[in-house]
C-alpha cells in the first residue's frame, strides 16, 4: 500500500508545483508548519524527564483529572497526536490504566481546539511572521548549546517559529491562489457537501498526520474565502476523525493496552463526528448564539469555526464520559489479551515494546515493570524449589506450618522452568535496556545499570535454588533430626524473606519497607554457620556426618547468596522509584557495620 | 558568561538551587515522622501476643533508622544554612 501511496502523493505534489506557484507556497507552508510541530515535540520530550511519572500519578488517578491532564498537556504542546502517542507509551509501560488513558485522550480532543482559537484569533489577525524570525534565530542558537534545558528551549522556540512561518505562507498562498483559481466555486452544499468535505478532511489529516495542520489549512483557506463556512465545518469534522490514524499507527508497535486505547480514540472520534454530522444544523445555530453572546462578528467565520470545533468536541466528551466503563469492557472483549500461559509454554515479555521508547521515563518504567514480572516468575520457581506452596508463603500462616505442607513429593526440574520463565525474558530485558540506553540521559543510565544488576540478581537466585534443591529434598525426610532441623531453618529463612519481599512489593508504607529490608539483612547473617558456631557444635558433638557438614556448609552459602541477591533486587526494582526511600538512596539503608552491631545485640538478648 | 554559569545564575535567581535539598529534606522529615509513629505502635504492642525477641529486634532497627534519618536531616540543614550565608 505504502509503495503506491507515497509515489502517488509525490507525483501529485510535483505536478501541482509545476502548474501553480501558489499551490507550491501553500504546500511549503504546510511542510514548514509540520516541521515546526516536529521541532516542538522534540523540545517537549526534552523536558518530560523523571518528574513525568509523579505528575502522571497525581494527575490521572481520577477520570476528571486525566481529562484535565489531556486538556492542559495538549494546550501546551499544541499536538493531540503527540499526547496520544505519549499516552499509548504510558499505558504500554503500565504507568496508567486504560480508563485514565481514555480520559487523557478525551481531554486531548478538547485541548486541541485551543489551536483553532490561537490561529483564528491571533494567527490571522496579527502579522505573526514578524515574530517567527527572531524565534528561529534564538531557537537555533539555543539548540547548539550543550545544556539539555537550553536545547529543549531551542527546539520549542524554533518549533513555534516554524509554526508561525508555516501559517504565514499558507495564508499568503491562499490569497494569491484566489487570483488564479477560486476554490469556493467548488463548494458543495447540503448533506452531500457535508459528507464529501468530511471525507476530504479525513484524507488530508491522514496524509499530514496532524489534525492541527489540517485545521490551520482550513482556517487560512476560510479566512480568504477559498472555502465556504459550511464546507469548512465538514472539513473540521473530518480532521477530527482523521487524527486517530496517528494513534492507530503508534499502537501497532505497542502492547494490547495501547491497541485498546487507539480503539477508544477511534470510537470516540467516530461517535463525535457522527453526532456533529447528524446535528449539524443545531450545532450551527448554537455557534451563532454563542458567537453573538461573546461578541464574535456574524461574518467572522474563522472564529466561528473555532467555536464550532470546541463545542462539538466538548459535547462528544460530555456524552462519552458516562460510557468510559462500558468502553473499557467492550475494548477488553475486542482486543483480548493472550490467556495466561499455563503448563509447558514459554513466557514472554509484557511491557517491552517499541511504543514505550517514546520517552526515557516510559522506557525506564517498562523495564522496571518487566523486571518485576521476571521476579514474579523467579518467586514461583524459588518457592517450588523450596518445595513450598506459593499461596502459603504469602499468607499469614506460621512459617513452621508453611514448611510442613510440601508443593510436591518429587523435585521440580528447575532447568526447564528457567528456560521457560526466566531466560527469554531476562535476555529481552537486557536487549531492550541496551536499545533504550541510547536515548537516555546520564542519570537514567546510572539507574538502568542498577536495574540490570538487579535482574542478574534474580537470575542468580534461581540458579542458587537449583543447587540448594537437591539436598533440601534429600534431608527433608532424613532420619537425622539435627540435619533435618538445619535444612528446615534454611527453608523457613527463605520463606520469610520471600514473604517480606512480597509485602515490600505491595506496600507504599515506607516505615514498613525500611523495617523489613533491615530485618532481612540481619536475618541473612544466620546462614553464616561457621561464624555463629552452629557447624562447630554439630561436628564436635558428632550430631551430623562429615558429608552432611559439607553439604550444610555449601547450602548455607547458597542460601546466603540467594538472600543477598533478593534483598539487593528488592531495593532496586520493588521500591516505588518516586517515593521518599528512593529519594534518599543508599543513605537510609543500614550498612555492614550496623548489621553486625544489630546481630551482636540480638545474640546478647 | 559560560552556559553552566548562566544556568546556575538563573537557578539561583528563580530559587531552584534549593529544590534538590528541599526534596530530600521533605523526604527525610516524612520518613522520621513515619518511623516515630511505627516506634510508638510497636511499643504499644509490647506484651500483646507478640514475640518479645522479635519486637525488641524491630524496635532496635527502627531506633537506628530514626537516628540515621535525623543525621541526614542535620547535614541537610547545615548545608542550607551555609548556602544562606
Amino acid at each position: 500500500m505504502q509503495k503506491i501511496f507515497l509515489p502517488t502523493i509525490l507525483l501529485v505534489l510535483a505536478y501541482g508545483f509545476w502548474i501553480s506557484p501558489d499551490f507550491k507556497e501553500i504546500s511549503a507552508g504546510v511542510a514548514i508548519f509540520l516541521f515546526g510541530m516536529l521541532s516542538l515535540e522534540e523540545g517537549f520530550k526534552t523536558f518530560s524527564g523523571g518528574a513525568l511519572e509523579k505528575v502522571l500519578q497525581k494527575s490521572t488517578d481520577k477520570v476528571y483529572k486525566s481529562i484535565g491532564f489531556g486538556i492542559l498537556s495538549t494546550t501546551i504542546m499544541q499536538s493531540s497526536s503527540l499526547v496520544s502517542i505519549l499516552t499509548i507509551s504510558f499505558l504500554s509501560a503500565g504507568l496508567i490504566g486504560l480508563s485514565e488513558g481514555i480520559g487523557i485522550i478525551f481531554g486531548a480532543n478538547i485541548g486541541t481546539t485551543t489551536g483553532a482559537w490561537l490561529v483564528a484569533g491571533l494567527g490571522l489577525k496579527v502579522k505573526i511572521s514578524a515574530y517567527a524570525m527572531p524565534m528561529l534565530v534564538f531557537g537555533v542558537i539555543f539548540i547548539f548549546q550543550k545544556s539539555k534545558a537550553l536545547k529543549g528551549i531551542g527546539y520549542i522556540l524554533t518549533g513555534l517559529g516554524f509554526l508561525f512561518l508555516g501559517i504565514h505562507y499558507m495564508k499568503d498562498g491562499f490569497e494569491a491562489f484566489k487570483n488564479t483559481l477560486d476554490l469556493s466555486t467548488y463548494a458543495v452544499s447540503g448533506f452531500k457537501g457535508l459528507f464529501i468535505f468530511t471525507g476530504i478532511g479525513i484524507l488530508a489529516t491522514v496524509v499530514m498526520q496532524s489534525s492541527h495542520a489540517t485545521l490551520v489549512l482550513i482556517i487560512t483557506a476560510l479566512s480568504v474565502g477559498q472555502i465556504s463556512y459550511d464546507n469548512a465545518l465538514a472539513l473540521a469534522i473530518g480532521a477530527n476523525v482523521g487524527t486517530t490514524i496517528t494513534a492507530i499507527i503508534a499502537s501497532m508497535s505497542s502492547n494490547i493496552q495501547g491497541k485498546r486505547l487507539a480503539g477508544a480514540h477511534l470510537i470516540f472520534n467516530l461517535v463525535t463526528g457522527l453526532i456533529a454530522i447528524i446535528f449539524i444544523q443545531q450545532l450551527m445555530q448554537s455557534v451563532d448564539w454563542i458567537s453573538t453572546k461573546v461578541g464574535i462578528a456574524s461574518d467572522d467565520y474563522t472564529l466561528k469555526l473555532a467555536v464550532f470545533h470546541t463545542i462539538f468536541n466538548l459535547i462528544g466528551v460530555l456524552i462519552m464520559i458516562p460510557f468510559i466503563g462500558k468502553l473499557v469492557t467492550v475494548l477488553e472483549k475486542v482486543f483480548k489479551s493472550e490467556p495466561a500461559k499455563k503448563g509447558k509454554s514459554k513466557d514472554t515479555v509484557r511491557y517491552l515494546n517499541e511504543s514505550v521508547l517514546a520517552l526515557p521515563s516510559t522506557s525506564m518504567a517498562a523495564i522496571i515493570q518487566e523486571s518485576r514480572h521476571l521476579y514474579e516468575n523467579a518467586f514461583e520457581i524459588i518457592t517450588r524449589g523450596l518445595n513450598l506452596k506459593k499461596a502459603n508463603v504469602i499468607s499469614s500462616m506460621k512459617l513452621e506450618e508453611v514448611i510442613q505442607i510440601p508443593y510436591s513429593d518429587k523435585p521440580i526440574n528447575i532447568d526447564e522452568y528457567y528456560n521457560r520463565k526466566i531466560k527469554g525474558i531476562y535476555g529481552e530485558i537486557i536487549d531492550f535496556s541496551t536499545k533504550a540506553q541510547a536515548q537516555m540521559p546520564h542519570d537514567f543510565i546510572e539507574e538502568l545499570y542498577k536495574i540490570k544488576l538487579a535482574n542478574r540478581d534474580i537470575v542468580e537466585s534461581v540458579k542458587g535454588i537449583k543447587h540448594l534443591q537437591k539436598n533440601l529434598i534429600k534431608y527433608q525426610s532424613s532420619p537425622n533430626e539435627k540435619i533435618k532441623k538445619q535444612y528446615d531453618k534454611i527453608r523457613i529463612g527463605l520463606a520469610e524473606l520471600l514473604r517480606n519481599i512480597n509485602i515490600i512489593a505491595t506496600t507504599d508504607e515506607e516505615d514498613v519497607i525500611i523495617l523489613l529490608l533491615s530485618k532481612a539483612k540481619i536475618h541473612a547473617q544466620r546462614y553464616d554457620i561457621l561464624a555463629n558456631g552452629t557447624l562447630d557444635t554439630l561436628i564436635r558433638n558428632q550430631l551430623i556426618t562429615n558429608e552432611m557438614a559439607t553439604s550444610l556448609m555449601n547450602d548455607s552459602t547458597y542460601a546466603y547468596n540467594i538472600s543477598q541477591n533478593l534483598i539487593q533486587m528488592a531495593e532496586v526494582i520493588l521500591i516505588d522509584r518516586t517515593g521518599h526511600i528512593k529519594n534518599l538512596e543508599e543513605e537510609i539503608h543500614i550498612n555492614e557495620e550496623e548489621i553486625e552491631n544489630l546481630v551482636d545485640k540480638k545474640e546478647e538478648s | 558568561m559560560k552556559v553552566k554559569k548562566f544556568i546556575a545564575k538563573a537557578k539561583e535567581y528563580l530559587g531552584l538551587h534549593e529544590f534538590d535539598i528541599k526534596g530530600k529534606r521533605k523526604s527525610v522529615t516524612i520518613l522520621v515522622e513515619k518511623l516515630r509513629a511505627k516506634d510508638e505502635e510497636l511499643r504499644q504492642n509490647k506484651g500483646k501476643n507478640r514475640d518479645e525477641k522479635e519486637l525488641h529486634e524491630e524496635l532496635e532497627i527502627i531506633d537506628l533508622h530514626i537516628k540515621k534519618a535525623e543525621e541526614i536531616l542535620t547535614k541537610l540543614n547545615k548545608k542550607k544554612a551555609i548556602e544562606e550565608k
